[in-house]
């Protein structure tokens, strides 16, 4: 895995108290008890410090799955091999 | 008769606009309501007809007790909200206590942050508009989202009976709780 892959992983890993086994790219918000509204603050800005980006209400709205916040954190520069 | 009617009110912010609900809502609304995945989290789950439907448009457009809304997301309707007087005798002109309530019928907005905003609009103008001292509600002990979301706004427990919990929230702890909240749903956007 490229390191912004892994990076993001422990990023879901952290902000949702899940193992990183459990973070795979289909892993979908409300999906998992753990990713529900508030939890999803607590991963954005998780996000947000480790890969130093601010996302937009719009992105911080749609980013409903491990996939789309790649896709998402890809529109800030951020870029994952 | 002397109902009258009453002004409409548009509420806009955090992403969501709140308008007065319309005649040609109600079909939609009375689909949205009687849904299982909504009806389950009410208190009532019997279904509405559309007589009934009807009967209540009626009533609302003049009870100044209450005031129902569509919540619109990008210029679509994704859910409804409400608030009516808690106490007995009042309006909505000068409410003591107002008693909110929401429900997303868009299945992919339930739970995502985006839910909370309407309630941050609907919250914000019981507050500073109509000048409320509290508001409460009243949410199923089983509905742990609800109380977790509303935990999350400020809201306290003060009452639980059976399977039902009063909740409460105050304009300090509301400021204090909503603010980060709000900043998520306040950032610039692309549109």
């Amino acid at each position: 895995m490229s390191s912004n892959q892994q990076i993001l992983v422990e990023g879901f890993s952290t902000a949702l108290a899940i193992p990183q086994e459990q973070v795979t790219d289909d892993l979908a918000y409300n999906s998992i008890p753990q990713w529900d509204s508030i939890a999803h603050m607590t991963l954005v800005a998780e996000l947000e410090s480790r890969f130093d980006v601010m996302m937009d209400t719009d992105d911080i709205i749609d980013m409903s799955s491990v996939a789309r916040a790649r896709d998402i954190l890809g529109k800030y520069g951020v870029t994952f091999d | 008769m002397g109902r009258v009617v009453k002004a409409p009110v548009t509420l806009n912010g955090y992403q969501v606009t709140l308008r007065d609900i319309v005649r040609e809502d109600l079909e939609m609304i009375r689909r949205w309501r009687n849904d299982p995945a909504t009806s389950q989290y009410m208190l009532s789950q019997d279904a509405i007809s559309p007589g009934q439907q009807q009967a209540w448009f009626e009533h609302i457009q003049w009870d100044p007790g209450q005031r129902h809304w569509l919540i619109l997301y990008r210029d679509k309707p994704i859910g409804v909200a409400n608030i009516r007087v808690f106490d007995e005798g009042e309006t909505l002109e000068r409410p003591t206590r107002v008693e909110p309530a929401l429900y997303i019928a868009d299945l992919r907005y339930r739970g995502n942050i985006l839910a909370f905003a309407p309630t941050l609009v609907v919250n914000d103008y019981c507050f500073e508009q109509l000048g409320a001292r509290e508001l409460q509600a009243t949410v199923k002990v089983s509905n742990e989202a609800a109380l977790r979301y509303n935990e999350k706004l400020g809201y306290r427990e003060i009452e639980r009976q059976g399977d039902l919990v009063r909740i409460a929230l105050s304009p300090r702890d509301y400021e204090a709780s909503a603010a980060p909240i709000k900043a998520f749903l306040s950032r610039a956007g692309r549109r």
